[in-house]
């Protein structure tokens, strides 16, 4: 049998939702009655409110998708209709392999109930057998890290103790297909990296992970690729970077140009955002795949502030550039620099002619950086355009120093080699 | 029908799990929680006796044994109804956030009543032996009566439940219902004591309960069979009904998420 090559594949899939369902109360009998009491024969004019309008996405096996865009714009409502929970009102889907979402955590958890009953039956609602929640029940239990509380009811468990659990539960399932909505972020520092490696842990073994989320940074330091949904359309797909990039210009946009943000689904033309120029997309010079690498050209996991690493960008260029110049930023996620250079201040020699494809490698021979998260930005920039690529780094370190970088230093602690009291009486007297 | 019924196959353990911890969120904890399931159709019995033995004079033998043969099965088939039309209404958090069938909830409601009413079984078999009555041979017809009223109840609160999902105040009329259909069904009298000829017929033929409840009593309070022709055609009808009820089923459950 030849293996579908993807996971998900949805042809303008439309979803609608009466609007009687949305707003307004339930219809009762009691309604019902006096609505046929009072001579109104025809029921209510519901109308439709159409979420999403044409959805044409392909989801590839083994990656893993980010959907991005505003609120209401429909994101939940794909996830839903990709899970299995709404049928769509038109078009075509097809799903190839076992699906387990994690729309909500602890679906199903009763608060008298033991952290331990509660996973039997969390899991089972979540889609494994009574044997394989069983089996796993010992991992679930050491991952939630709730040691003695494991047999405590549910409803004297703190947020954050809930949360683990069902997080714990939740990653425990193997699926083919993973699908998350805005859950990744549970529970203090430790556990949130946690999360993480278990969730890249899937990605490694080749699942399919489906991802909402509004957290800009993870989409682009970690998805394969994301898809911008936007007016009930899918407005892009494509490599993180970029579709992240213009999504963030288009909402700067509609800022700037103090567009009302209503529900999407509730507007005429669902609400799309004003379109916007992409930067670069005529430019002689276009940058592409910027990523953070150690010496050895391999993708460094967890960057220290003493590792030396490459940020290394692709790019293609047309013809004669003989005014480009590379900028390379450093910056704090809220956009503040840090280190700004280019190869204009540092009078770096450019070759006349680039090749038509080439790498430019910014070497840092020791990061610098404290523990924080910080966007990396190169731009290429020439008269007929500029290209820009950006990419977010995580740096931790086991050092609880403070500030923003780590300058090369060492501490001297020595006796004093000569008497205190002449340096203090010389003060003043130049 | 079919698809209705292998899906529920399908998510058995779903099923098993839910309705044990039904059970178990009531047996918790306290001594009374197992109690309850006895206390409630115990002081039921005595109200009832006390009305029937005392106040009017009912010439039943040894009635308060009577009537909780089919009193027992009665809470089974209303405390169904009643909590199942709002099973899948009720669970939004289950509903919207994960995938399985629906009539999942409903089926839940149903067996968990069916094992209280088991389980309060030898209640009702020692309040037998205190009047002398021991169960004879013919309790082997017990668990055919039973599959009866499990697939008569399964459809009538699968269509309740279905219904309620877009009428949401049929919960509260289903209990007004349930009193009415208590008393014009034969638990607290025999039906032999109707004597108006057209009225008995009605209660014993448009009411499905009343083959139930006769068949009950036969087995345990007069030892004998039930008749079969009335119970044969409770049966067919049940599966009918329950025939119908996933046909509704089928073509709401694309509603059930979206309008819950």
């Amino acid at each position: 049998m030849q293996e579908p090559l993807d996971a998900i594949v949805m042809r303008d899939v439309v979803k609608s939702f009466r609007k009687r369902t949305i707003r307004g109360e339930y219809t009762t009998f009691k309604s019902e009655l006096l609505r046929w009491l009072r001579g109104k024969r025809q029921p209510r004019e519901g109308g439709l409110i159409t979420a999403l309008r044409g959805i044409t996405l392909n989801i590839p096996r083994g990656k893993t998708v980010a959907i991005i865009g505003r609120n209401g714009s429909g994101k939940s409502t794909l996830l839903k209709l990709i899970t299995g929970i709404y049928a769509p009102t038109s078009g075509h889907m097809e799903i190839n392999g076992r699906i387990s979402a994690l729309l909500d955590l602890g679906a199903g958890f009763h608060p008298d109930f033991s952290g331990r009953e509660n996973i039997l039956i969390n899991g089972i609602i979540l889609g494994m057998s009574r044997a394989e929640v069983r089996e796993r029940m010992d991992d679930i239990i050491a991952f939630s890290e709730l040691g003695e509380f494991i047999d405590e009811p549910v409803r004297t468990y703190s947020s954050g103790m809930y949360m683990r659990l069902a997080f714990a539960v939740a990653t425990h399932v193997d699926p083919d297909i993973l699908i998350v909505d805005e859950i990744l972020a549970v529970g203090d520092e430790h556990f949130s990296k946690k999360s993480m490696a278990k969730m890249t842990e899937f990605k490694k073994r080749g699942k399919t992970i489906v991802l909402v989320t509004h957290d800009l940074s993870t989409v682009e330091r970690w998805c394969d690729e994301a898809a911008w949904i936007d007016g009930g359309y899918i407005r892009r797909v494509g490599r993180p970077s970029e579709v992240v990039a213009e999504y963030k210009q288009a909402i700067a946009l509609a800022e700037a140009q103090s567009v009302v943000f209503t529900p999407p689904a509730l507007t005429e033309d669902g609400g799309a955002l004003p379109q916007v120029n992409v930067p670069g997309a005529d430019a002689p010079v276009r940058l592409s795949g910027l990523k953070l690498v150690g010496p050895s050209g391999e993708v460094v996991p967890n960057l220290t502030p003493e590792a030396s690493v490459e940020a290394c960008v692709d790019f293609s260029a047309k013809g004669l550039c003989e005014d480009l110049v590379f900028e390379v930023s450093l910056q704090t996620l809220e956009g503040r620099a840090l280190y700004e250079t280019s190869t204009r201040v540092e009078s770096v020699p450019l070759p006349r002619e680039l090749p038509a494809s080439g790498r430019v490698r910014f070497v840092l021979e020791r990061l610098g950086l404290l523990a924080g998260t910080y966007v990396c930005e190169v731009t290429a920039r020439t008269k007929g355009g500029i290209s820009r690529e950006t990419c977010t780094f995580v740096v931790s370190s086991s050092v609880a120093e403070r500030g923003v970088f780590r300058p090369v230093h060492h501490w001297v602690v020595e006796p004093v080699p000569v008497a205190v009291a002449p340096v203090l009486a010389g003060v003043g007297h130049p | 029908m079919i698809r209705l019924v292998r899906e529920l196959y399908q998510y058995r353990g779903l099923l098993l799990s839910l309705v044990q911890r039904e059970l178990k969120a009531r047996y918790r904890g306290s001594f009374l929680g197992f109690l309850w399931t006895f206390l409630n159709p115990t002081l039921n019995m005595l109200v009832y006796s006390l009305l029937f033995t005392v106040m009017m004079r009912a010439n039943t033998p040894h009635y308060s044994y009577f009537m909780f043969v089919g009193l027992l099965p009665w809470i089974w088939f209303s405390t169904s109804l009643g909590a199942g039309a709002s099973a899948i209404s009720e669970r939004r958090d289950l509903m919207t956030k994960v995938r399985f069938p629906a009539q999942v909830l409903p089926t839940t409601v149903v067996l968990t009543n069916l094992s209280n009413y088991l389980l309060s079984l030898p209640l009702m078999l020692g309040l037998g032996l205190f009047h002398g009555q021991y169960p004879t041979w013919h309790v082997i017809a017990f668990p055919v009566v039973v599959i009866i009223q499990l697939t008569f109840t399964l459809a009538m609160t699968y269509i309740l439940a279905a219904i309620n999902v877009t009428f949401r105040d049929l919960q509260h009329i289903v209990g007004n219902l349930l009193t009415m259909w208590f008393f014009i069904t034969p638990v607290l009298y025999q039906a032999s004591t109707i004597l108006d000829e057209r009225v008995r017929s009605v209660v014993l033929v448009a009411n499905p309960m009343s083959s139930l409840m006769l068949s009950y009593q036969a087995i345990f309070y007069e030892h004998r069979f039930p008749d079969p022709w009335p119970l044969a055609a409770l049966a067919a009808f049940s599966l009918a009904l329950l025939w119908g009820a996933s046909i509704l089923f089928e073509s709401r459950r694309e509603e059930f998420a979206e309008s819950i």
